[in-house]
């Protein structure tokens, strides 16, 4: 006879006149190992912090720690979304401080973070050391936090997690951000943990899971609706295709020949190399992807472009036709790019509505705007209309599902047609049909005398339109590409 | 050297004192022009220092760095700071000869002995830079007659003003140009500019003079900025402690509870820092606040006037040149007292809660703010600079205190503010003691609501609000705190 590990009766959580969780009653037996998956906006976070105990909820949640056990009786949510704040928990930092240098920067570095884990939860830090290799992390252990890249913070937070070993361990989207290899040794690692008799509920629309998992759930109408495979889960209804507004079938104006010209590029932040002897030109109308692993300067050699970088003064670098550092501001540059990345959208403005949020990509501000004009605001409305993002205008960004906000991000940079599109990540923690959506999307923009560059781990996760490939490692560049048929 | 201002007849001290215009950013619509192509070399490089010169480059301005040759040398953190990120840094002989705008952003104390070594290195019609006049106006510097001497000073710390700029913003930033030395009329021009390269125009910018700037600066920090917080903090810790409450619990409520606090007041002002209590804990903090004015307003009085004849920066420059001897006593004494010396304990406390608890803080702040204002406007300075050197700045200073204390904030905030902080610290604590006697866990430490049913009087609640609301400090707030946030104002179609 199956015991039950943990008991969920008539669960209930509302927002506002929002019902997320309605009356959820869910048992998980021991040795269950869940997949919760489904549409975006279901209430899988919710539930997730429910199990946790870490949000707050009417009806009973029981859970029944083995005692016996040597892991700790304790329920552990690891979230999709991570907040950075400093030491002083500080939460004004803007994603591009990270590429700033300060002296007595007073974050703190991740080994610091780490041993401040284990100090709190008493854990040995050995135990760790040959994980973190493997998961590719030993290499930045003397970074600061702000210095990581979204998939190293996604690394460290899994890390954390799974070094507890918590005897119901959640993880909320734990593959977003992460390289290929490190998917692997992820889905080994819980593989392990599960052998051990951690309890696994893992949140997610990704099909390369753990073997573990033998149980999996969508939620309907706030309730728990188990299903035999990821398979059965529903999927977002497959968009309409609209026609692209007029005013990006204009071509900007471009009296340049090419968009981006490095020459031998080093940053480095005292003996640590972030990139090293970098040439790479881009030319107008080109079409690339940029991958690497985690780690390996995707983001940084992309603040070069995008002007966010100190250390781009003094390189030898040109954008637009114009040697970086010969009297243009990085405004005039921003002016130029449609910028989407999974920083910034960490750090966007909590109180931006939709509205607010593609206004702002006016004046490449995040969240700030003076005030829109006439034809501005046309085209704002037409771009809402081209995403479907019209009834959701007036709701603040960050509370609409991720499919969503990352639609109403990609409006933001498209909607003063810029020639260059730079595109990190963007269908970061997306599912692959969104993925289709968003790409296809992007596929119809770039005919229109755009430049792209794109980051994308996955080949079969890339828009059609890509055609030249720059891969670095490790801060160097290991190919350059073209890319004749696509996958 | 003798004390500018007291130098100057009082009709010009008045002009000078009472200089304070909001700009309209279309005074700005000239972008950083005035400076384009002008070598700009700034004098240090700690926070303030970096973050304006990265936000002046990525302006589109060409900056380098000049350090002392032995800060260069041992390759010190402001060297660090700015080779890190690919600046020119070069000693005062290589670089302040070619330099158009030279930007004094070193500490205050250093001032002298930097400008002494700087000027004669300067080329015959550059401009002169400061963030903060105490040279100029209390020390009395002469500056070559050939030099336009400039002041553009952001009202915020250097860290803030490089995010702000990033977001697409900017920080309240106040300009002026020493009346003395625009032998070329292009002071405003290029303080101007030198603002729109820094973001501050994106924020509200206040013309000002050098006078207003130091008489009203000095005056904020060493009253309700750090002084009376710092006072506030250790009486209402020493109050629990002597009435049983967990010492724990004391250190975090008081460390943590003036930022959260005051954060209400960033962004309500007084009244809205009030509207946070219940209706009774309003009334009460309301009736304590007025007696508590009643017993400072005299001690503020002294301060300020001490500030507008120089008496305190003369009995302070008496203390720099006695190697600083009352400064250090001080500062070891406030190392040592109980609230520094107990670490914040392992409890949660609610946002709320920080409220509830701490009504006593509620009605320091109010007193505080309120007086530092009306005393800097009797004095003839203008609402808005006292605005922003009260009100405005305390949320900045409260943050600090969470960070590490008092001992940090000391640490963190001027030589000059540190020394008046202590000063009025000093004074204030003997004259709060009856006081202090009355008040009890009610009012710090334990929820005022507590026991009781919230009902109150309907017409002295109206008449509370409306004394409130109606304060000089709100009216101008109101207006200034519309422009630092006027770009995110909702323009719905």
């Amino acid at each position: 006879m199956p015991t039950a590990f943990i008991q969920i009766q008539h669960l209930t959580v509302q927002y506002g006149i929002q019902i997320v969780l309605d009356d959820l009653s869910w048992i998980i037996e021991k040795g269950q190992q869940w997949l919760i998956g489904g549409k975006s906006g279901t209430g899988k976070t919710t539930l997730g912090k429910a199990l946790a105990g870490v949000t707050t909820t009417s009806g009973n949640r029981r859970i029944d720690f083995d005692t016996t056990s040597h892991l700790p009786a304790t329920a552990y949510y690891i979230s999709n979304w991570f907040q950075f704040t400093n030491l002083e928990g500080d939460r004004n930092f803007y994603y591009q401080q990270r590429y700033n240098k300060h002296q007595g920067q007073n974050t703190l570095t991740v080994k610091a973070e780490l041993e401040h884990f284990a100090r709190q939860e008493n854990l040995d830090f050995s135990e760790i050391e040959n994980r973190l290799i493997e998961f590719g992390f030993a290499d930045v252990q003397q970074s600061q936090l702000i210095e990581l890249s979204s998939g190293e913070h996604k690394k460290l937070q899994l890390v954390k997690g799974l070094w507890l070993k918590p005897q119901l361990l959640i993880i909320d989207e734990p593959y977003t951000g992460l390289d290929k290899n490190s998917r692997i040794v992820l889905n080994q690692w819980l593989d392990e943990l599960a052998e051990e008799g951690v309890h696994l509920v893992i949140i997610s629309n990704d099909t390369a899971l753990p073997n573990a998992i033998n149980r999996f759930a969508q939620l309907r109408d706030g309730k728990i609706d188990e299903v035999g495979s990821p398979l059965a889960f529903a999927k977002e209804s497959l968009r309409q295709r609209r026609t692209l507004p007029t005013f990006l079938k204009e071509v900007p104006h471009t009296p340049y020949d090419t968009i981006v010209q490095l020459n031998d590029v080093h940053i480095r932040y005292d003996a640590k190399n972030v990139l090293k002897n970098v040439s790479w030109e881009v030319k107008i109308g080109e079409k690339w992807v940029l991958q690497g692993p985690n780690g390996s300067g995707k983001s940084t050699l992309l603040s070069l472009i995008n002007g966010d970088h100190p250390q781009s003064y003094g390189m030898d670098i040109h954008l637009f036709g114009n040697k970086r550092g010969s009297g243009e501001s990085i405004w005039d540059i921003k002016q130029k790019i449609g910028l989407i990345s999974p920083e910034m959208h960490w750090y966007f403005d909590q109180n931006a509505t939709v509205w607010h949020t593609i206004a702002s990509g006016f004046y490449d501000s995040i969240g700030w705007f003076i005030d829109v004009k006439f034809k501005e605001q046309k085209q704002i409305e037409e771009l809402m209309a081209f995403f479907d993002l019209t009834e959701y205008k007036n709701q603040l960004l960050h509370t609409l599902p991720l499919g969503k906000q990352r639609l109403a991000l990609l409006a933001r940079t498209i909607i003063k047609n810029p020639p260059l599109l730079v595109l990190d990540e963007p269908c970061q923690g997306l599912d692959s049909d969104q993925t289709q959506y968003f790409n296809d999307v992007v596929d119809e923009l770039v005919l229109y005398g755009k430049t792209l560059i794109y980051v994308g781990h996955y080949e079969s996760q890339l828009p059609k339109c890509i055609e030249h490939r720059i891969v670095l490692e490790q801060g160097e560049v290991v190919a350059i590409e073209n890319i004749l048929v696509n996958v | 050297m003798a004390n500018y201002f007291n130098t100057l007849p009082l009709r010009e001290q008045l002009r000078q004192l009472g200089q304070a215009e909001f700009m309209d950013s279309s005074e700005f619509a000239d972008g950083v022009q005035a400076l384009k192509g002008k070598k700009i070399v700034i004098v240090g490089c700690g926070a303030q220092g970096l973050n304006q010169g990265l936000n002046l480059r990525d302006s589109g301005l060409d900056v380098s760095y000049t350090l002392r040759k032995e800060a260069i040398e041992q390759k010190r953190d402001s060297w660090k700071n700015a080779t890190d990120n690919n600046f020119n840094v070069g000693t005062y002989e290589e670089l302040i000869p070619t330099a158009d705008l030279v930007i004094n952003l070193t500490p205050d104390k250093q001032h002298t002995s930097v400008i002494n070594a700087v000027m004669p290195l300067m080329k015959q019609g550059a401009t002169l830079s400061y963030s903060h006049g105490f040279n100029i106006v209390e020390e009395g510097m002469q500056i070559r007659k050939d030099l336009t001497v400039i002041m553009v000073a952001p009202k915020c710390p250097g860290s803030e003003v490089r995010a702000e700029y990033l977001r697409g913003f900017g920080v309240p930033t106040l300009i002026a140009v020493h009346p003395e030395n625009d032998p070329q009329g292009k002071g405003w021009a290029e303080a101007k500019a030198y603002c729109v390269g820094t973001g501050g125009d994106r924020a509200g910018v206040l013309k000002s003079s050098f006078v207003a700037e130091v008489k009203s600066d000095l005056m904020g920090e060493q009253t309700i900025l750090c002084g009376l917080l710092q006072t506030g903090s250790i009486l209402s810790f020493d109050k629990m402690v002597e009435k049983g409450i967990d010492a724990g619990y004391a250190s975090k409520l008081v460390q943590y509870g003036v930022e959260v606090i005051t954060e209400a007041l960033k962004h309500g002002g007084v009244s809205g820092m009030l509207d946070r209590l219940s209706n009774p804990a309003k009334l009460k903090a309301f009736e304590i606040s007025e007696e508590l004015k009643d017993i400072m307003r005299p001690l503020f009085q002294k301060h300020q006037d001490d500030i507008i004849s120089g008496e305190f920066s003369k009995t302070m420059m008496e203390d720099w040149a006695n190697g600083d001897a009352n400064l250090l006593k001080w500062r070891a004494e406030t190392g040592e007292t109980a609230f520094e010396k107990t670490p914040a304990g392992d409890v949660k406390i609610a946002e709320q809660e920080y409220f509830d608890n701490y009504t006593l803080m509620v009605a320091f702040v109010r007193a505080g703010v309120e007086l530092a204002f009306e005393t800097m406007v009797e004095a003839g300075i203008k609402a808005e600079s006292a605005y922003y050197e009260s009100l405005h700045e305390t949320p900045l200073i409260a943050n600090t205190i969470a960070r590490k204390k008092l001992f940090e904030m000391n640490r963190v905030i001027s030589d000059t503010a540190e020394y008046g902080c202590y000063l009025f610290d000093q004074a204030c604590k003997p004259l709060l003691a009856d006081f202090m006697k009355k008040v009890d866990t009610e009012l710090v430490g334990k929820n005022f609501n507590d026991g009781k049913d919230g009902s109150v009087d309907n017409v002295k609640l109206v008449q509370v609000n409306e004394l409130l609301r109606d304060h000089p400090v709100e009216i101008v707030g109101r207006k200034l705190r519309k422009a630092m946030t006027a770009m995110k104002t909702i323009k719905t179609i």
